[in-house]
């Protein structure tokens, strides 16, 4: 369990976090949402001490964070970084088994932890063990960023908006990985994101934060049914407002064949109009500003499943 | 070229001694300044107003010009080897610094952070991610130290340590083109080999590198310690200026005395420097004796003489009494030949109007025009003492390059010039050299210099090395020139050669 208690963090007279009292439970997937500015990376960073408060202190099982040797905690921590951050001059498996370097694991062990993991996250360790970062696209890369913090199998993993560089296609891919692997394995997750849709979709419980302060904790439907303020409401507002989709939603999220056909419908056109042309063909040609651009029943009723899901 | 062919020929085993030497100053001096530079990279990586400081300093000592740098650490550590490599690091501590440096604190600040929030050791973040990621910067700094210290190593030979630049020099000195082409050319070649050997490093993994040079200072360093373990006590070193004349003395020096006392070991150091490089060695005992000129002592190393007499006796004395009172240096028996001016026409010239002396050209004064070199035409006891002295006046005289005055009066574009009186080109193209019957150009003897402390620990080397008093002619000083400046003989062998024939070698 990790508890906040009256942490307050200052810079030079700007008061980044005041007064945070936040209480995440153990093994919980706990998410972290605000837009830039409200504290929520800083929030993240105190836990691994590469922010140390100014005031108040945070609890680790019990034990104040600053008691805790600096090493051993954070070989207890995993991080993932928004910029992913491998390191370009080691090879995947020695990225992955860093930590474990650390520890002083055998190689042998190191190569055996990092292929199943690779296994795990389906890129195949035969093709991927020895390859260098700037190698693999950034889904790839990011896959592995993700499994080099579970290498060690710490007891808590820190993740900073780990997918905001990512393609949505990738993003939705990895998200649905974060949410296997926190099933699977018997770990906390503290996530940051800015993306309200994200948070709302891997959350157990999401604190909304605004300049320093926490706004609601609470599990998704409890935000959503009963938002705690006008700040609160406003940012799903926002989020219910994006889902007012038009045919690009749809090609912006990955759908969509390209093809030479004379199109027959606008990508400005709403979703409705696409659904409707749909009943009558099995694939309607969009006019982009980049070529043409089929899109079938089956993209529509998967973009609308996982709307759905959220 | 074929000058070239004909000394690389000739001279083979010395050009690949001096290249061995410019490669171990330089590979010495590149690993004392990458062990001094990375080192306090990293220490100051994180202190950034000291790195600054460090980044200034090293790069004050970048703008000092090496000469005055060598200039400046002679008083200090001598001459020879030591300071070169002294001077050598002080340039090139700053590219590897500034680059190490550089290197370190340019990392991707999102690496550095996720070095630092997965617990990685000081140690592990060092070895494993910021030194191989600042590689590539250290490894261009290194190959920018090299270049420089290829280049700058050619002046180490001013000091004594050896090197192509010897052969640079020694072309500017002996105006060769061809030994200048040789040692610049080699040099260049050297930069390089070294230079790609270095891109080779630079693409092997951190590991392996840092293996190679571990190695390469074990080797180096074991190398040294045991030329210092083996290398023979010498007790005599005897030194010579820039040129072929001194290292044919030198070693007619080292024939005399090792023959006379087989149980003292001489070690020749030819083209070892200049006046004052070689005066101040003899002072600081590195080493023990040289021939030095009696004009010379006069004009530049005792003081209150400057009104020398034109007699080579006089000038001798005095010299030999103003050494011994002021600096206590014994100077013992000068040779017969002068290297001095002297003035040169062509044999058919001097046939015609039946030149022998000086005093002859007043009769065909208004049918002499002269090439001189800039010196010779403005100081005192050149062109303007002579006309007085001689009261003579030619019809016209130019001043040229001392390099083009010998092919002037072979092409015939003027009939008179000035030169040295044992430059082997007056045997080349054929000249006369007019007596100097009124002695009016100072007298340039040549003579062993010495301390008046080995001469007490070894008396026995004044009557060996005063066998060459009054020896060696004028004309045998130019043959033994030409042999080894025009037909690249050793200087060794022309040197023994003429001691034996004239019995002066058991």
């Amino acid at each position: 369990m990790i508890e906040f208690k009256n942490v307050s963090k200052r810079y030079s007279g700007n008061q980044a976090i005041d007064d945070l009292n936040l209480t995440i439970p153990t093994g919980d997937f706990f998410v972290l949402v605000g837009p830039s500015g409200s504290g929520k990376t800083t929030t993240l960073k105190m836990l691994n001490r590469l922010i140390a408060p100014t005031d108040g202190n945070i609890y680790f099982n019990d034990k104040r964070l600053i008691d805790y040797d600096l090493t051993q905690l954070r070989l207890q921590m995993g991080y993932v970084l928004q910029n992913i951050a491998l390191f370009p001059n080691l090879t995947i498996q020695d990225n992955i088994a860093i930590q474990a370097e650390s520890l002083g694991w055998s190689r042998k062990r190191r190569i055996e932890r990092a292929r199943t993991l690779l296994q795990q996250v389906d890129l195949d360790p035969d093709k991927y063990a020895t390859r260098m970062p700037s190698e693999l696209s950034g889904g790839e890369q990011q896959r592995v960023g993700i499994i080099r913090a579970l290498a060690i199998k710490p007891k808590v993993v820190l993740m900073d908006e780990p997918f905001s560089a990512l393609d949505p296609i990738s993003r939705k891919q990895l998200q649905d990985l974060v949410l296997r692997l926190h099933h699977e394995l018997d770990m906390t997750f503290v996530f940051v994101t800015h993306d309200m849709h994200e948070a709302l979709r891997l959350g157990q419980h999401i604190a909304v934060m605004r300049l320093g302060h926490i706004q609601q904790v609470g599990t998704s439907a409890e935000i959503m049914q009963h938002p705690a303020n006008d700040f609160v409401r406003g940012f799903f507002e926002n989020e219910h407002a994006s889902r007012m989709v038009t045919v690009q939603t749809l090609l912006d999220a990955g759908y969509g064949t390209p093809v030479t056909t004379p199109a027959t419908l606008s990508a400005t056109a709403p979703v409705r109009e696409l659904a409707a042309a749909l009943q009558t063909t099995s694939a309607v040609v969009v006019a982009t500003p980049t070529g043409s651009q089929s899109l079938t029943t089956p993209d529509l009723l998967d973009y609308l499943a996982t709307k759905e899901a959220d | 070229m074929q000058q070239i062919m004909h000394i690389l020929q000739t001279q083979g085993g010395d050009i690949v001694h001096a290249i061995g030497q410019h490669i171990g100053l330089s590979l010495i001096s590149l690993l004392i300044a990458a062990v001094i530079a990375i080192p306090l990279a990293i220490v100051l990586m994180n202190h950034k107003r000291a790195a600054n400081v460090m980044l200034q300093i090293t790069s004050v000592l970048q703008t000092i010009p090496s000469l005055a740098l060598l200039g400046i650490l002679i008083p200090i550590v001598g001459i020879g080897t030591i300071p070169s490599i002294i001077a050598l690091v002080i340039y090139a501590v700053m590219p590897i610094f500034q680059n190490t440096y550089s290197g370190l604190t340019t990392i991707d600040p999102n690496l550095e952070e996720a070095a630092t929030a997965f617990g990685l050791s000081r140690r592990m973040k060092l070895f494993r991610i910021e030194l191989p990621l600042a590689l590539p910067m250290i490894i261009s700094g290194i190959r920018i130290a090299m270049v420089m210290i290829i280049g700058t190593a050619t002046l180490a030979a001013l000091i004594g340590a050896g090197g192509l630049g010897t052969y640079i020099l020694l072309g500017i000195e002996t105006n060769n083109n061809a030994l200048l082409i040789i040692g610049a050319v080699l040099s260049a070649i050297l930069a390089l080999v070294f230079g790609a050997a270095i891109d080779w490093l630079g693409r092997l993994s951190f590991k392996k590198v840092g293996i190679i040079l571990a190695t390469l200072v074990v080797l180096i360093g074991g190398f040294a310690g045991y030329r210092k373990l083996v290398k023979p006590e010498t007790t005599i070193t005897i030194a010579g200026k820039m040129g072929s004349e001194p290292e044919i003395l030198i070693n007619m020096y080292k024939d005399l005395i090792e023959n006379d006392h087989p149980n003292m070991k001489v070690s020749t150091k030819a083209n070892f420097g200049g006046t004052s490089f070689l005066y101040k060695a003899l002072k600081s005992g590195s080493i023990d004796i040289y021939p030095e000129f009696t004009g010379t002592v006069l004009e530049s190393l005792v003081t209150g003489q400057k009104s020398a007499s034109h007699n080579p006796a006089t000038t001798y004395r005095v010299a030999k009494q103003a050494l011994k009172s002021q600096q206590q240096l014994a100077y013992l028996k000068p040779m017969k030949y002068q290297n001095g001016y002297d003035l040169a026409v062509t044999k058919q010239f001097a046939k015609k109007y039946n030149l022998k002396t000086v005093s002859d050209l007043v009769a065909v004064e208004d049918k002499i025009h002269a090439g001189f070199d800039p010196d010779f035409y403005q100081l005192k006891d050149g062109y303007p003492g002579l006309s007085k002295a001689y009261n003579l006046k030619f019809a016209s005289a130019k001043t040229m390059e001392p390099s083009i005055r010998y092919k002037a009066i072979a092409n015939g574009k003027v009939n008179l010039i000035d030169g040295y009186t044992t430059d082997p080109e007056i045997q080349e193209y054929h000249l006369v050299v007019l007596k100097d019957d009124k002695q009016f150009f100072p007298p340039y003897q040549g003579a062993p210099l010495m301390t008046e402390k080995l001469l007490t620990e070894h008396p026995e080397l004044q009557t060996t090395l005063n066998k060459l008093a009054g020896k060696v002619s004028t004309t045998d000083m130019q043959k033994m020139n030409y042999r080894v400046t025009v037909k690249h003989e050793k200087a060794a062998t022309v040197a023994r050669d003429y001691l034996k024939s004239h019995g002066l070698l058991n």
